[in-house]
């Protein structure tokens, strides 16, 4: 733990909360989130118990941001988890087998990169988690799947290409022709030696993805393609566009929770990029 | 000059490697294509030191690699140990290549810079289960001895943490980890200070005597070579022009190349300085190699013969052969 | 014999994560006019540093320097950064032991040597094009119509360094400064380019640092020595008479420990036991002792000072060897 920032402490600090309600959210003593407190309205911050205030269907904002958080954040691990995985296997494999295999595999990744990604959101989300009749809902846990998918399908080029980068300069390097001569299998250069040199470069990126995915999924709510009963940050901001005007405090607060943590995660990519920086400058 | 010719070779039953009609040439479009390598072919005897010099571009590390088959050559034979290593099937080849060990020109980037000393050593020995833990614990212990190094203090360090003169002693425990018959030496001293040089030049013949290993050394430095070499063998893109004892090589170059390089090496006493007549020009490229003789474009004594027809290896003193259609008497 | 370059208890340090790195210190150089003086030193002996110090090009807010640098009369450690620089091309030059990294590789040739021209002496760019040709010519390049129009990556290292030799000699400096100019060529090459440079002298009447760590080039090419170790000055005198009769157990070292082409081969090698000195941690005492084969207890704990023979042969050594005087 050389020598943090005040700046990186916060932004652990902050991350480390969100994570906090992320997880052990449901166990904190509030009613649900779209419990209605009839009486507290469109109430401002710290009335009548409400820390955060209410909106205009009365939700309670505090235990509508915990709610989100937990959707928020499980969606952006989950697709920067397995689209990094993904990604990552493709791009190592064919930076170290090179040949066709690598010109093909750039190709994918280049055409994946052309599609914008709230397009593809949109469209899988329209074919694939929306019922005929509009009217009808459709269960949560389709919608979450289908997001994180399309998520997943454009975070796989991105660290793809990343780790495939990396991995080029890395095979490069003399060590791993030692290893070669040494009757290593190239399965397990790949992971005793391509990986672990690999992982701080693409950990850098995953964690400025993270806060990517987060301001998708925020978009994506906010134009009513996200989780449909409304209990993720975006939820929160897609509810609350019409009361700007009389209670903006319902719209401040999870666009200031949204911010937060996509400043927070983007922090601490830069930290981990630069500490891997100067660790590569002494090599 | 010509890589054709085998009168060089001695076809003896101790020879550990030989190499025969080698070619490496690599493709960068439809019609540009290296020629690093053209049917190259010599032998190295149990106990050896063959020395490969050149310039950038003559193909000496292409060479070394080529060996190894990382990646195999575009035709030819290396037999090492008995076997032709470009006909082995994969398996096979990888057992092969143990009795084979290379160090190479930068002594920090041929380290994993995220394993510890002990983890590098031991990684080859792991790799063929040589033995339990402790056995290899103990073998790690006695290499690090062997190249001069105090296991209590460089076990769990890691590579960055060192000069380039102890990166270079690890590997090269590394690469005695498995008992090699032969080692390749890539340029091992050339990224290394001055007055470091001479001790790892000491400890690999010092680890060659004691071990009875076989060396191929390659180098551009003709000092660096002439005090570790048994034999000299000299390259120009591609192909060999000479090859010799260092005495016979150093005191009486029968190619011209041979000669420019050494009136080229500087002198470290002002009162001996030559006013020799300087090799001119540059190499011409790999992928555009003249005809006949390749290093014709620059030799003061080229004929029209050396244009036509490409020189083979002949002797022209006990154990001295040169590529050469006028070579210097 | 005036001094072209005077450089007097040249110190420079550097502030590091790790502390206070001293880099050079209490260096004195005098360069006369119409000499070559050679810089040998391995890394650490601070000879790049020490050069980049002379000339002023140290940035950084990290980098300390002290000393005087006096440069044909101006002091230059007393001159402001704009000074400094309207005394390179005509005054200083220098040249580097990369030219890949020394040119730029998105700027053709003839616009890279053209530059200085139009900067420095004010010629328009026909003008300066057509001085870039004669600049080529000069240094000896093959084709220059052709070189002019091409970009660093397309020319081989020894071309490059040519063209980096072209670019330095445009304004026809006094003096110029070679850091390991030839380091990273073939030796065929390093010849030639040796050639190069000691004929550019003597056609230009221009004086020469030439920085590097091989004895061999300085035996060849330089009139002066100065060995440098661990930051210091710890050798200097006329070439001749430092290899003919050296004082610095250092430098006694180092020559026999470098393999020589006429070396019989097979024998081992004379070594400099122990490893390269620390910069940041210098100690006291002499920086060589602890791998001085002569050393004794005077040696580990005062440092010594740069004494003098009259015939002007200097030594940082408390039990110089040599021929008695």
């Amino acid at each position: 733990m050389r020598k943090f920032t005040k700046p990186t402490w916060l932004a652990i600090g902050w991350l480390s909360l969100m994570m906090f309600f992320a997880i052990f959210g449901w166990a904190l003593p509030f009613k649900s989130w779209n419990f209605v407190y009839e009486d507290d309205l469109e109430v401002g911050l710290f009335t009548n118990g409400h820390i955060l205030g209410t909106d205009s269907n009365g939700y309670d904002l505090f235990a509508s941001i915990v709610a989100g958080t937990r959707m928020s954040i499980f969606i952006a691990i989950a697709a920067v988890g397995l689209g990094g995985l993904i990604g990552s296997v493709l791009g190592i494999t064919a930076a170290y087998v090179r040949g066709k295999v690598d010109t093909v595999m750039v190709t994918i990744f280049n055409v994946g990169l052309s599609v914008p990604n709230l397009v593809l959101a949109l469209a899988l989300v329209s074919v694939l988690a929306t019922n005929v009749d509009i009217n009808q809902a459709v269960p949560t846990w389709r919608r979450v799947m289908v997001l994180i998918m399309s998520l997943t399908i454009v975070l796989i080029p991105i660290l793809g290409r990343i780790a495939r980068g990396a991995t080029l300069s890395w095979t490069g390097r003399e060590f791993v022709t030692a290893a070669r001569s040494m009757g290593m299998r190239d399965s397990k250069i790949i992971t005793k030696h391509i990986v672990p040199n690999v992982l701080p470069a693409l950990i850098a990126v995953a964690f400025l993805a993270v806060g990517v995915v987060i301001i998708v999924e925020a978009s994506l709510s906010i134009l009513g393609v996200g989780i449909p009963d409304g209990a993720s940050w975006g939820g929160m901001i897609a509810r609350g566009r019409n009361d700007l005007e009389y209670a903006p405090h319902v719209l401040y607060v999870p666009i200031a929770f949204l911010a937060l943590s996509v400043i927070s995660t983007n922090h601490l990519g830069d930290v981990v990029r630069s500490q891997l920086d100067s660790r590569e400058a002494k090599v | 000059m010509a890589g054709s010719g085998t009168a060089h070779m001695r076809n003896s039953v101790d020879s550990v490697l030989t190499v025969r009609d080698l070619t490496v040439e690599f493709k960068i479009s439809k019609d540009k294509v290296v020629k690093a390598v053209s049917g190259l072919s010599f032998d190295v005897v149990k106990g050896e030191t063959l020395a490969v010099v050149g310039e950038s571009g003559c193909g000496k590390t292409t060479l070394a690699r080529a060996i190894l088959q990382l990646p195999p050559p575009n035709s030819g034979e290396v037999i090492f140990n008995g076997t032709d290593l470009t006909s082995l099937p994969k398996e096979n080849l990888r057992s092969a290549r143990t009795s084979m060990q290379m160090i190479f020109q930068d002594p920090i980037s041929s380290l994993d810079p995220r394993m510890t000393v002990q983890q590098l050593i031991d990684e080859p020995l792991e790799i063929w289960g040589r033995g339990t833990r402790e056995e290899r614990n103990e073998r790690i212990n006695t290499l690090l001895n062997n190249v001069g190094l105090e296991p209590e203090l460089v076990l769990n360090r890691r590579s960055y943490e060192f000069s380039g003169g102890q990166c270079q002693r690890i590997s090269i425990a590394r690469a005695l980890a498995l008992d090699p018959r032969m080692l390749i030496c890539d340029e091992p001293v050339s990224a290394l200070d001055v007055s470091i040089q001479a001790q790892i030049l000491n400890l690999l013949q010092d680890m060659k005597d004691q071990f009875g290993l076989t060396m191929v050394f390659i180098s551009h430095d003709l000092a660096v070579v002439k005090a570790v070499s048994d034999r000299v063998m000299v390259m120009y893109l591609g192909k060999i022009c000479e090859i010799a004892t260092p005495e016979a090589l150093y005191s009486k170059p029968a190619h011209h190349y041979t000669k420019a390089l050494l009136d080229s090496v500087p002198i470290a006493d002002p009162t001996r300085q030559k006013i020799t007549e300087l090799l001119q020009g540059e190499p011409p490229s790999p992928m555009n190699p003249p005809t006949g003789c390749r290093f014709r474009t620059r030799c003061h004594a080229a004929t029209a013969r050396c244009a036509e027809q490409e020189p083979q290896l002949r002797e022209v003193s006990p154990g001295q052969f040169v590529a050469c259609h006028h070579p210097i008497v | 014999m005036s001094s072209l370059l005077s450089i007097k208890n040249l110190g420079v340090n550097f502030d590091t994560p790790r502390g206070s790195l001293e880099a050079v210190r209490g260096v004195d150089i005098e360069i006369p006019a119409g000499t070559s003086v050679g810089v040998v030193g391995e890394s650490g002996s601070g000879k790049t540093v020490m050069c980049r110090a002379a000339m002023g090009l140290l940035q950084g807010s990290n980098v300390q320097r002290t000393g005087t640098v006096v440069f044909d009369g101006n002091e230059l450690t007393a001159m402001t950064k704009e000074q400094v620089r309207d005394l390179f091309g005509s005054g200083m030059a220098m040249i580097f032991q990369d030219p890949m990294t020394a040119l730029n590789p998105v700027r053709r040739i003839g616009s890279q040597i053209s530059e200085g021209l139009r900067v420095r002496l004010g010629m328009n760019k026909k003008d300066a094009m057509v001085r870039s040709k004669e600049l080529l010519e000069l240094v000896r390049i093959p084709n220059p119509t052709a070189v002019l129009k091409s970009f660093p990556y397309q020319l081989s290292g020894g071309m490059r360094q040519r063209v980096m030799i072209a670019i330095a000699i445009a304004c026809n400096p006094k003096l110029l400064f070679a850091d390991e100019p030839t380091t990273a060529l073939d030796v065929t090459v390093q010849a030639q380019i040796l050639q190069l440079l000691r004929e550019l002298r003597e056609d230009l009447k221009m004086s020469m640092v030439l920085v590097t760590h091989d004895l061999g080039v300085v035996a060849g090419n330089t009139d002066y020595v100065a060995v440098m170790y661990a930051g210091e000055v710890v050798e200097y005198a006329p070439t001749t008479k430092l290899f003919a009769d050296m004082r610095m157990p250092y430098t006694e070292a180092l020559l026999e420990s470098i393999p020589k082409i006429d070396h019989k081969s097979g024998t081992r090698l004379s070594v400099i036991a122990g490893r390269l000195p620390n910069p940041t941690d210098r100690g006291v005492g002499c920086g060589f002792a602890p791998r001085c084969k002569y050393a004794q207890e005077k040696c580990h704990t005062q440092h010594p000072e740069l004494q003098k023979d009259p015939d002007g042969h200097l030594y940082r050594c408390w039990f110089p060897i040599g021929k008695a005087l």
